[in-house]
């Protein structure tokens, strides 16, 4: 039975791979030809060419939007055109009609807009052949669609953050209930529409799918090399016994290791050898594992790829890689430092404690657990990788999306390193994928209705002009959401507000609230137990050795923490903009 | 020679109940083996990525683990065997209970309100077990037997 069903499970694996990179591919292409198509009817000649920019209330542009002239008392279009991303669009009339003209914006989830041209501005397109109508706002309409947006949101958002279903299900279900509302409910009443499929395309990040699509393949042959588990092994070594030494050179090591690679899977492997070096040196292990997940959830803040939140913070604002390095990794140093001496004090009583050490046989054991992997794959690797961060940092320079370089170096080190193939298509997760891409929809429904943008407007009115009231808000706030909110869906739905907060605060367009975002939600996964997959990951593997981490425990530690890191990022934040 | 198995998680928690099963083999004149069950099911709640054999390093953390296990019972004269396995622990216990054939099972619970194997959850499934393989059952809690379960 075996022998017949292997085959079968991983022609089936195979399949739902192969459809996956196809659904990908596929939505990619439909998405790349949508706008292709939009850019082609633009470039239609006509003799009269009339041009203007639609804005929402909050003065972003307005996308997709119908706008077609009419003659005057006919619903007849003479001409017809969309919206481009930056809200710009352009008829073009061969002739001018004799009964005057009308320009109608049609857009769901706005009031329709309707301007007649007057004598003075047709016989300004009749002398020039072009006129322009200028800005455009266009008014918000909240209809039956935005409260069902609005309401599918939050059960994806609840149903994430109790656990009630995997986060990619939920995400997905989110995903299908926007479809069932706006292609069932919009028959029997258009109000209900929210966005049709090829719209809601355009809300995946694409640039963020193919990022953490190639680090997961970089991440994976450079972890298996076991090159942290080899660190930490030598860290035990280094301390000689001190535990106050080792938690501290532990924290870096993580902190590190999260900033280049990620804090999940840094967890992954640092825990179970830790979980061997405490007891080796009769200390309770948690006492250096709770430290090093907090560090690996601050750690990860200094890059473009450290945390699933910067990267989305990064593709979204065009943050790149030298930029969080330069904005952000000082306030990270400080930040280790304050949790270094609050962790140092929280376990006082642990550092006193020593075994006398191990026996030889325990100790082979120990460091036959930690060694490298695979040391002769390990240099290869390392150099890619620098090259992939060089490719960053000149990536930034020539225009070049970090997803370009993080491919590149993907694909060559599985020509270089020959690994297998199928192990490192399953070392892409695509749950993982398929949940940002859900999730990008399920936020931009609630985008596209209009709620995003009046939860911004109630921001905007909250903080006013005030620049360091809204770091404060936003670091404090979002940390404070992070404590027990998933933080990437959290992230994708506040980069919008993030955008329209710092282009109407002055001294705003530094970024830095893009900074205080990044910030408040990665620190603020410290706060408990369930603020971070790695916290949970790391719990789930100290419970297999009876060290189960209580959500008292974690709190204790861990909420201290929270608060202080984020005062000093706060503060670094003010000091460095 | 009766076997007797006892199924640890290797942690502090687990000393006293590991110590007390090396006297019972030592009294008994019996068999020890320590088992050390590794179950990834907790990654199945995640969203991140899986990169790397997560398995593995379980596997090998339980080897030190039982290591340390085998150092204390040697330290009373105990020669205990280790065996790490992997999948759900009470579909494994009953493997491992019908491969080595089994007399006794001394199973150890943890601090009261933390973690899975709690008192009332090894209660169960001592008797569960008991009835189907006919194993006499030993219930430790911080090295102190609380129940005998004979078939």
């Amino acid at each position: 039975m075996e022998g017949r069903n292997g085959p079968r499970r991983f022609r089936l694996k195979r399949g739902i791979y192969l459809l996956a990179g196809l659904f990908l591919a596929g939505a990619a292409l439909v998405s790349m030809v949508g706008e292709a198509r939009a850019e082609g009817d633009a470039l239609q000649a006509g003799e009269y060419v009339i041009t203007g920019v639609l804005l929402d209330p909050q003065g972003q542009p307005v996308e997709a939007a119908g706008v077609k002239a009419v003659s005057e008392g006919s619903d007849e279009a003479l001409a017809e055109g969309e919206s481009h991303s930056d809200g710009s669009w352009s008829l073009a009339l061969s002739a001018l009609p004799g009964d005057g003209l009308q320009i109608v914006v049609e857009r769901p989830h706005f009031v329709d807009w309707t301007y007649a041209l007057d004598q003075e501005d047709l016989q300004s397109l009749e002398r020039s052949g072009a006129i322009s109508l200028g800005e455009i706002e266009l008014t918000r309409k909240v209809s039956a669609g935005f409260w069902a947006a609005a309401a599918v949101f939050l059960a994806v958002l609840l149903l994430i953050g109790f656990e009630r279903l995997h986060n990619t299900t939920a995400a997905l279900a989110g995903l299908s209930a926007v479809f069932v509302i706006s292609y069932v409910g919009g028959i029997f009443n258009p109000d209900w529409y929210i966005l049709n499929f090829e719209r809601a395309l355009t809300y995946i990040n694409w640039e963020v799918i193919f990022l953490v699509m190639a680090m997961m393949i970089v991440i994976a042959i450079i972890e298996r090399t076991g090159v942290f588990k080899w660190m930490a092994f030598q860290a035990y070594r280094l301390s000689r016994g001190h535990s106050w030494l080792l938690v501290l050179i532990l924290m870096l090591i993580t902190a590190v290791a999260s900033a280049l690679l990620d804090n999940f899977t840094t967890m992954l492997l640092m825990t179970p050898i830790s979980i061997q070096i405490g007891l080796a040196l009769g200390i309770n292990p948690l006492a250096l594992i709770i430290p090093e997940v907090l560090a690996s959830n601050v750690g990860g803040i200094s890059t473009l790829i450290g945390t699933p939140t910067n990267i989305l913070i990064g593709a979204y604002a065009g943050i790149g890689f030298s930029d969080f390095l330069v904005n952000q990794t000082v306030g990270v140093v400080l930040a280790l430092v304050v949790m270094g001496a609050y962790v140092l004090f929280h376990y006082r009583s642990e550092w006193r404690k020593h075994s006398g050490g191990i026996s030889e046989a325990l100790y082979s054991r120990l460091e036959e657990n930690a060694r490298m992997e695979d040391p002769g794959s390990l240099w290869k690797a390392g150099l890619v990788f620098v090259l992939v961060l060089v490719g960053f940092v000149l990536g930034e320079r020539y225009h070049i999306i970090p997803a370009v370089p993080a491919l590149i170096g993907a694909t060559v080190l599985m020509v270089w390193l020959k690994p297998d193939v199928h192990a490192m298509i399953q070392a892409v997760d695509w749950t993982t994928l398929v949940f940002f891409m859900a999730l990008f929809i399920v936020v931009g429904a609630v985008q596209e209705v209009g709620m995003i943008g009046m939860a911004a407007d109630w921001m905007g009115r909250l903080i006013g002009g005030n620049l360091v009231l809204a770091v404060f808000v936003i670091v404090f706030g979002v940390g404070t959401l992070s404590v027990a909110i998933a933080n990437i869906p959290l992230t994708a739905s506040l980069l919008p507000i993030i955008e329209f907060l710092s282009g109407s605060i002055p001294g705003a367009n530094s970024k830095v609230l893009y900074y205080a975002l990044s910030m408040g939600a990665a620190m603020g996964g410290n706060g408990l137990l369930i603020g971070a997959e790695a916290n949970l990951v790391t719990a789930g593997i100290t419970e297999q050795a009876d060290m189960p981490i209580s959500f008292q425990e974690f709190l204790k530690v861990g909420l201290p923490v929270t608060y202080l890191t984020l005062a000093v990022g706060f503060l670094w934040l003010l000091i460095h903009f | 020679m009766i076997t007797i198995l006892c199924p640890t998680r290797g942690g502090e928690p687990s000393y006293p109940n590991q110590d007390r099963a090396a006297a019972i083999a030592k009294e008994r004149k019996a068999r020890l083996i320590f088992l050390y069950v590794s179950d990834v099911e907790f990654l199945n709640r995640t969203a991140s990525p899986i990169v790397v054999d997560v398995a593995k390093e379980l596997d090998e953390m339980g080897e030190f683990l039982l290591a340390m296990a085998q150092e204390r019972a040697g330290k009373v004269g105990v020669k205990a065997e280790a065996i790490v396995r992997r999948g759900p622990f009470r579909e494994v216990l009953q493997e491992v209970i019908e491969e080595f054939d089994a007399g006794v099972l001394i199973l150890g619970s943890s601090e009261e309100g933390v973690g899975v194997t709690t008192r009332a959850y090894l209660e169960d499934l001592s008797r569960e077990i008991s009835e189907e393989s006919g194993v006499e059952v030993i219930l430790l809690h911080q090295g102190e037997v609380i129940t005998t379960i004979k078939a």
